[in-house]
């Protein structure tokens, strides 16, 4: 499902933030993004999305080459990949409801299909209640909530979380854990980049560990720390 | 159509979002318009008068209203009797009218105005068999003017000449000003697109975000661009229209003998050009803007 093979990224200040990353996710993979902070987890991740291109080796992400992708491709590389972010980068001025359908809306679609598919992915991450707030009526945990309805509600085949939890309390990074192992568990490609150890310890998934840009471990059933 | 709506929703908000920017790049796209359409219909105009002039003789006497026939068939014998004449032909007030509108209906470019009465006057067409002699022959005849034969000398050449002067220098002239306007309207709606982009890079990054193509992205902007020129169209058009009469009315006071102005058809082509080059501006000018932010 992804593959990178050699990949270095050096960004145009000589930052080397990746150094010959080789890494191989199957289909359905749960892996957790460890290492310190400045170890390069989010560099990898936009590497995926094609937000920055690879300095030297190659990204492939469900069968295609992200680096040799024509602009006018990636637009549907990124309806394949849902995103979810440590600040949720929700529209202030829409509601919740109205968020989660902008993602369906701005890549084409209309009318009932927009109504259904936004609410069934409200009622995944239990938010139909609260479908007319706008997101500062919201706790963060909700809000994050929202930002995964509309990253899932064009129904993505890899889902990305940098740092999901990196702004929320325990009790609600556990929600918020539970919904992303539940998405998994419906065939969704998960990748977390993650501070949090005790989530990691506790679910024993695939730990891929970041240092200065080299992967130094890459366990499956991994701890957070060797 | 909820695509649709989106896109002209988002494109009518980002022009309310900045409302004094907007206007003010909407009063730039007008005056640019207003000096557009300036041009074309002076050139046009003085083309129109060019070619109607140099359908005609070289030398012109207008014979005074007053004027007896007996006078006037004197002066012919008279002139013709000079050497430099090779002929001279007397042409009535109604032949000239008659001729007039035999010009106006082939060509599509002007129509005969509105007139009372007929101002044309009788004259005396003179061909010169040397042209070298026709300013000591003007200048002999001109003399008489005022003497109750002859109301005016009219030296044609030098008439064409000049009119394509004023035609040369406006077309030069205009089409620098003209250029530099198209620029300062480019650059002013370049400007407004980016602050209209500016102020929704938010929205735009998610729209990246979960798969909005690029052009997708772009639409809404590039009708804020078109939608600034088509209202900057619709201003010009309303001016230069307003403006068509009295300007018409001026423009006949100079050609004083040629009782034409430009037609219906005209009024189209004009109309048709303006909003083509507004609209080409808008776009162009969003556009540019809009591929800037998202090539970043
Ligand atoms: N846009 C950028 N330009 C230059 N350097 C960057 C940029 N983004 C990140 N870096 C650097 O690259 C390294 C990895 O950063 P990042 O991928 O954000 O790490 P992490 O997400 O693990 O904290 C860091 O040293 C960071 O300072
Ligand atoms: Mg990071």
């Amino acid at each position: 499902m992804i593959a990178l093979d050699d990949v270095s990224k050096r960004y145009p200040n000589g930052t080397f933030a990746l150094r010959d990353v080789d890494l191989r996710i199957d289909s359905g993979d749960f892996i957790f993004l460890v290492g310190a902070s400045g170890a390069g987890k989010s560099t990898l991740i936009r590497l995926l999305i094609r937000e920055e291109l690879a300095t030297t080796g190659r990204v492939v992400v469900d069968g295609e080459d992200v680096g040799r992708m024509p602009r006018s491709r990636v637009h549907r590389l990124r309806r394949k990949v849902g995103v979810v972010f440590q600040d949720f980068k929700l529209l202030p001025r829409k509601t919740v409801a109205e968020n989660v359908a902008f993602a369906l809306i701005v890549t084409g679609h209309e009318g009932r299909l927009v109504r259904e598919e936004t609410e069934r992915a409200l009622s995944l991450v239990g938010l139909t209640a609260r479908r007319d707030h706008f997101p500062s009526q919201l706790s963060g945990g909700e809000q994050q909530r929202t930002a995964l309805a509309r990253a899932l509600v064009n129904r993505p085949r890899i889902l990305i979380a940098d740092e999901p939890t990196g702004n929320l309390d325990p009790v609600t990074s556990w929600e918020i854990i539970k919904l992303l192992t539940r998405v998994n568990d419906l065939g969704t490609t998960l990748v977390m980049a993650t501070h949090n150890a005790e989530i990691v310890n506790a679910l024993r998934r695939r730990v891929v560990h970041l240092d200065h840009g080299m992967v130094v471990r890459d366990e499956r059933e991994g701890l957070y720390a060797a | 159509m909820r695509r649709v709506g989106y896109v002209l929703s988002a494109a009518g908000q980002g022009f309310w979002r900045n409302p004094v920017m907007s206007l003010a790049s909407t009063f730039t796209v007008t005056l640019m318009l207003l000096l557009f359409a300036f041009f074309l219909t002076t050139d046009r105009g003085l083309q129109a008068a060019v070619g109607v002039l140099e359908s005609k003789v070289e030398i012109a006497l207008f014979i005074d209203d007053n004027a007896k026939v007996s006078e006037v068939l004197a002066l012919k014998a008279r002139i013709e009797a000079d050497p430099a004449v090779s002929r001279v032909d007397y042409v009535t007030k109604d032949q000239a009218l008659k001729r007039l509108q035999d010009i106006a209906d082939r060509r599509k470019d002007f129509v005969l105005a509105n007139i009372d009465g007929n101002p044309l006057p009788a004259s005396l067409e003179v061909k010169l068999s040397d042209a070298r002699q026709a300013k000591r022959f003007g200048d002999e005849l001109r003399a008489e003017i005022g003497g109750g034969v002859i109301a005016d000398v009219i030296d044609n050449p030098q008439v064409v000449d000049q009119l394509l002067t004023i035609t040369r220098v406006l077309s030069v002239g205009g089409l620098a000003i003209l250029a530099m306007m198209l620029f300062v309207a480019l650059f002013v709606i370049v400007n407004t697109i980016r602050i209209a982009v500016h102020a929704r890079r938010d929205e735009i990054e998610i729209m990246q975000l979960v798969g909005a193509s690029d052009a997708f992205v772009r639409w809404p902007f590039i009708l804020e661009g078109m939608l600034v020129g088509t209202l900057g169209a619709v201003v010009a058009l309303s001016i230069v229209f307003a403006a068509a009469g009295p300007v018409t009315g001026a423009m006949l006071d100079f050609l004083v003998t040629l009782p034409i102005s430009l037609g219906p058809e005209f009024a189209f082509q004009l109309a048709a050009s303006v909003l083509g080059v507004a609209l080409l501006v808008g776009a162009g000018g969003a556009t540019l803007s809009v591929r800037a932010h998202l090539a970043k």
